[in-house]
């Protein structure tokens, strides 16, 4: 893996961005008398990472998992490459190529890397798996990703670092030539110096094309990966903006100013004690 | 896991279809292990290291403690016999296990479609038709073992309990608790479990062979890495696409098929048949199974080990009688190895994995 950053204009900033190759449009979902996502509009772009932010029940995780397949919306469309797609099933999703990363993983502990990589998709030859091409094709993905010298594919992935895992999720991603990639709370879990090893795994899966979707509520982590912030409040997109290197403050400002113009407050109405206080819940 | 071959653990170029050579290509980098520990524990992965260990100082000694009887000819192939019907059990409850279920109905479903069996052969159907309904049974008991736990969602445990004391009572019911005994045994017993020459008798191949098909199955196939992945971790599988389901029902049945065929060459062997024969099969399986290396988690374990587990349940069996010690001590003895098993297991796990997460 070289350099972090990509060399094609791939970010918010610049002048052609190309058509979105997922687009949720108009998208709700209720339970029950809840309104969990509300008239939602958002689109992902290849080679872009959106950072999705938000409080605790401001609508993310609805979202993911509407994306993901695991919920339907009730209202609104969701578009892949321009074309209405229905999602009925994570299966769904991960043959339309969306791939999601959840916070666990989807990897088993007790079997190998190689395993892992190929489960559900294994190789076969004849009646039986074919192990040797299985790991091979592994040893030459783990190679890829920055992870081949540190790693044999015969090893137990619960000998992983926490890093190491995600870096293995989103690997498999890439390989299997995914065209979008979810990732759910990636470095939540993870130490500082993982959260960047991890970073640098989401910047390959960008250079390589995938959109990337990617949801964390850590605003001082968020700015150095994402592209775009997309903001929620309580179901609904309360900013849409590109990076331009806003601070954490001004992050925390679009998940306050969806808040005040649900309580129809004006911002300007009032003091800076009672905007910190706010600002602090 | 699987044992797997050497060829999984070195990290060499791509392009390569055999075992890298030792010191090609890359080191293993890192500084996270030397490479002389590295294959220390890569031996010791094996999972069925620790068994083979316990089942060759086990040899040993008895060999020493019976002045020569023990490791006589006759007396393994009597010890093979003796294991092969509970090695058949043991098979399938241990594949279940890597599922990460379990089945106290084996005994039951053991006994009930052997007896079936015998009173069909018996009462002059074709011995093969007798055959067919015995693997039907076994088929019936593993699937129903199977729906009721996925479609209730209960545990295993508790379904095949509940099944245990069912086939039990129904055996019961059928045979009014008498012995059936075939007086002229048509060729498909003597094919299950006569003597094939001497003291070797045909259950012992039929006990390696459903270790081979079983273990390819297990380690070898798709369906086998999926049996690993939702007795590891059946979310995940269920995430990444593995029909986790018809994965579990599957597991129950292969189970259920293993312990009805065990039935049937019981039968083969002592050409009859009686409600209380294979009536602690469940536990002995289980426990062999554990002590060959089979987590009670599920996810990990081997065929291999499973077998050579059973092998020392039975040397234990054999080899006290032949010391002169009290055979009584028997399930003593196996309640001790268990448990000193599954401690030894955890040990070498945390030693090969490094602390436990």
């Amino acid at each position: 893996m070289t350099g972090g950053s990509s060399t094609e204009g791939v970010a918010g900033a610049a002048l052609v961005q190309p058509s979105p190759w997922f687009e949720a449009r108009r998208v709700g979902k209720r339970f029950g008398s809840v309104v969990a996502l509300e008239e939602v509009d958002v689109a992902f772009r290849p080679g872009e990472i959106v950072a999705l932010i938000g409080d605790n029940g401001s609508g993310k995780s609805t979202f993911v998992k509407i994306a993901s397949g695991v919920y339907q919306p009730d209202g609104g469309t969701l578009l892949i490459e321009g074309r209405e797609a229905r999602l009925r099933s994570a299966k769904d999703a991960r043959q339309a190529g969306i791939e999601t990363v959840h916070q666990d993983l989807g990897l088993v502990d007790s079997m190998s890397i190689a395993r892992n990589f190929f489960l559900g998709a294994e190789l076969r030859r004849g009646p039986f798996l074919d192990l040797t091409r299985m790991e091979r094709e592994t040893r030459k993905m783990l190679v890829e990703i920055g992870l081949g010298n540190l790693r044999a594919v015969g090893q137990e992935v619960s000998r992983l670092s926490g890093g190491e895992r995600q870096a293995i999720s989103i690997g498999r991603a890439v390989a299997f030539q995914k065209r979008m990639l979810i990732l759910d709370e990636p470095t939540s879990a993870l130490s500082i110096k993982e959260t960047e090893t991890v970073f640098e795994f989401i910047r390959m899966a960008k250079v390589r094309g995938l959109a990337v979707l990617c949801v964390m509520h850590n605003l001082v982590q968020v700015r150095d990966i994402a592209d775009r912030f997309v903001v929620f409040w309580h179901g609904r997109k309360v900013a849409d903006v590109a990076n331009t290197g806003q601070s954490e403050k001004e992050l925390a400002e679009y998940i306050l100013e969806g808040k005040l113009s649900e309580l129809g407050i004006e911002r300007s109405s009032l003091d800076t004690g009672t905007l910190r206080a706010l600002m602090q819940e | 896991m699987a044992p797997t071959p050497a060829a999984a653990a070195t990290v060499s170029s791509r392009g390569d279809t055999s075992p890298a050579p030792p010191g090609g290509s890359q080191p293993v980098a890192g500084g996270w292990q030397l490479a002389a520990s590295s294959a220390l524990t890569r031996l010791l992965r094996q999972r069925e290291l620790g068994i083979a260990l316990v089942a060759i100082i086990l040899f040993v000694l008895f060999s020493l403690l019976s002045h020569g009887t023990f490791d006589s000819v006759q007396n393994w192939a009597a010890i093979g016999s003796a294991t092969a019907e509970l090695g058949i059990v043991t098979v399938g409850v241990s594949l279940l296990m890597v599922s990460g279920e379990f089945d106290l109905s084996v005994g039951a479903n053991f006994a009930f479609a052997a007896l079936v069996m015998a009173l069909m052969i018996h009462d002059g159907y074709p011995p093969l038709e007798a055959l067919g309904a015995d693997i039907g049974i076994g088929i019936g008991v593993g699937l129903l073992n199977g729906l009721v736990t996925v479609m209730l969602d209960i545990p295993s445990f508790i379904t095949t309990l509940g099944t245990f004391f069912l086939w039990s009572g129904v055996t019961l019911l059928v045979t009014g608790g008498q012995t059936v005994t075939i007086l002229n045994p048509p060729g498909v017993l003597t094919a299950l479990g006569g003597s094939v020459s001497g003291q070797i008798r045909a259950e012992i191949f039929w006990w390696l062979g459903a270790g081979l098909v079983i273990g390819l199955l297990l380690h070898r196939t798709v369906t086998g890495n999926w049996l690993f992945a939702v007795g590891g971790k059946r979310f995940a599988a269920r995430e990444t696409g593995v029909p986790v389901v018809r994965t579990r029902v599957i597991a129950f049945v292969i189970c259920g098929v293993l312990a009805a065929f065990a039935g049937a060459v019981q039968l083969g062997h002592l050409d009859s048949m009686s409600a209380s024969f294979g009536s602690t099969y469940q536990l002995e399986a289980i426990a062999a199974s554990v002590v060959g290396g089979c987590a009670l988690t599920g996810g990990r374990g081997s065929i291999l080990g499973a077998m050579i587990g059973t092998v020392v349940l039975q040397m234990l069996d054999n080899g006290l009688i032949l010391s002169g010690v009290s055979p009584y001590w028997y399930e003593s003895v196996v309640g001790v190895i268990v448990i000193a098993a599954v401690a030894l297991h955890v040990r070498i796990g945390r030693l090969t994995r490094g602390a436990e997460q």
